[in-house]
């Protein structure tokens, strides 16, 4: 599975009741993501990539896909790739 | 500072209550919550508070408290630690721990007290807090204060929670705290399960039962009583101003924690302790619940379901609950508000939550029968939800 198929079915599974994510979905106005939602969702990330990422680095994310850029770009996969 | 900019920030988004002409919030009381209650100076029916058992103006209540003032005077001016730690105070402690079950108490101002100041005396950031997703903000707050990890599990969802539990290596210690009854819902946690699953994962359970103590379990001693936990070595916070009919709220468990929570827990240390009339008040109603417990809830259950039943009737998308609480899916704010506003109209007051008390369009109207309500009231307030329902 691609990562960001990954990112989304995670995040997906936390958020229930919400319409289906993309990578264009923004957290607050299409998701309606609080701040319990987004440590919901970090929780989340931490689990299924064995990862530890503080709410500090996901301060400013708007989209799905800012959450995909920040995963790949702060390195938290070793060598920028996923470890799948 | 610019007092100008200062002020400008402080803006309140008024913006709901205008389109909507109406504004639910602060609404002026007149009377005591007797079988009608005064709004704004209009006779109304009261399915907002949260006297649950009826006990906020009942006489023999009423009478404790004055006879507490008679004695002791309004207030001893101090906080528990200094002043304000009277026999009553004390042997309230007592009773309190004795009608939960558990070994020892503190009782402070209120629950949202306890529950805020509870967290940095037992948890830092060494720490996981694994919390359910709807528990009450005081939980939240109380919670943040702690720079612990945390790590909200979906509502009431065991698997999650133990999916969690499973994967919290490394911590000094983790705690798991949720609610009895939530207040919004109506839903009652599987506490049971999560204090065996806080066994299986040396994790400490934390329940705030305010809506349950009074309420649950069959002599209304609350969650631990309903679900048959015996020697429950956690912690437990509930609030006094609920079915209690008071205020306050208390937070018990194990001495070594209560006693160090009386020295290093500061909202408790630095506050003015409850004063001599609530003191009072809240012994008078342990003893009406000790000897008229299943009386009382009879009649609570038998009004709840008959606004449940008025409210499936009118057509209303209404929680199924086993707490006596009817709390209508309403989903937008704009939709709660307009609800809220209907019943208000036709003499019904209700208790309208939208975010941030909700997650964002989940909004509920919650409708709680006390057993205050004389029976011509519960019967209007049937006709006046059916003819909502219908209109
Ligand atoms: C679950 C819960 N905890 C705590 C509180 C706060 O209690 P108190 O009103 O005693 O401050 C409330 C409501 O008021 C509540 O619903």
């Amino acid at each position: 599975m691609k990562m960001e198929d990954r990112i989304i079915m995670t995040i997906q599974s936390v958020l229930d009741k919400r319409p289906v994510i993309t990578l264009d979905s923004h957290l607050l106005e299409d998701l309606r993501v609080d701040s319990l939602d987004k440590l919901m969702i970090l929780s989340a990330l931490e689990d299924e990539f064995a990862i530890t990422i503080s709410e500090d680095d996901f301060a400013d994310v708007v989209t799905i896909k800012d959450i995909v850029m920040k995963l790949k770009g702060r390195g938290f996969f070793a060598g920028g790739t996923a470890p799948i | 500072m610019d007092l100008r900019d200062f002020y400008s920030r402080l803006s309140v988004d008024e913006s709901l209550a205008e389109v909507m002409g109406y504004n639910p919030y602060y609404q002026k009381i007149d009377s005591g919550l007797n079988a009608r209650i005064l709004v704004n100076g209009h006779e109304m029916i009261d399915l907002a508070s949260n006297n649950y058992l009826g006990l906020a103006a009942d006489n023999r209540v009423k009478q404790a408290a004055m006879e507490a003032i008679k004695k002791y005077g309004v207030s001893l001016c101090g906080t528990p630690i200094a002043t304000g730690y009277i026999d009553l105070f004390q042997r309230l402690e007592k009773k309190l721990s004795h009608f939960v079950g558990l070994e020892e108490t503190i009782i402070l101002p209120s629950c949202y007290q306890a529950n805020n100041g509870l967290f940095n005396c037992i948890a830092g950031p060494k720490d996981l807090i694994i919390v359910d997703r709807l528990v009450h903000s005081s939980l939240i707050e109380g919670i943040k204060s702690t720079g612990s990890k945390i790590r909200p599990f979906l509502h009431n969802n065991l698997e999650h929670l133990e999916g969690i539990l499973q994967r919290s290596i490394g911590y000094r210690q983790v705690f798991v705290v949720t609610e009895s009854v939530f207040s919004t819902e109506g839903s009652i946690a599987p506490f049971k399960e999560i204090v065996q699953l806080c066994e299986k994962y040396e994790a400490m359970p934390i329940i705030d039962d305010s809506h349950g103590i009074g309420v649950l379990g069959k002599s209304g001693r609350g969650i631990l009583e309903e679900q048959r936990i015996a020697g429950y070595r956690g912690i437990y916070t509930a609030s006094l101003g609920k079915a209690i009919a008071n205020s306050g709220g208390m937070i018990s468990g194990e001495k070594k924690l209560i006693n160090y929570l009386k020295y290093y827990c500061s909202h408790l240390v630095y506050s003015t302790a409850l004063t001599p009339a609530v003191l009072a008040g809240i012994s008078e109603v342990l003893d009406i619940i000790h000897s008229e417990f299943s009386e009382i809830k009879e009649k609570l259950i038998n009004k709840q379901r008959q606004i449940y039943k008025a409210l499936l009737e009118g057509g209303f998308k209404v929680v199924s609950s086993e707490a006596p609480i009817n709390s209508i899916q309403t989903g937008s704010k704009e939709a709660t508000f307009i609800l809220n506003r209907k019943l208000y109209e036709k003499g019904i007051l209700s208790t309208p939550f939208i975010e941030p008390a909700v997650p964002i369009n989940e909004g509920r109207v919650r409708l709680i029968a006390s057993v205050s309500l004389s029976q011509d009231t519960v019967d209007e307030a049937v006709a006046i939800i059916k003819r909502i329902g219908h209109s």
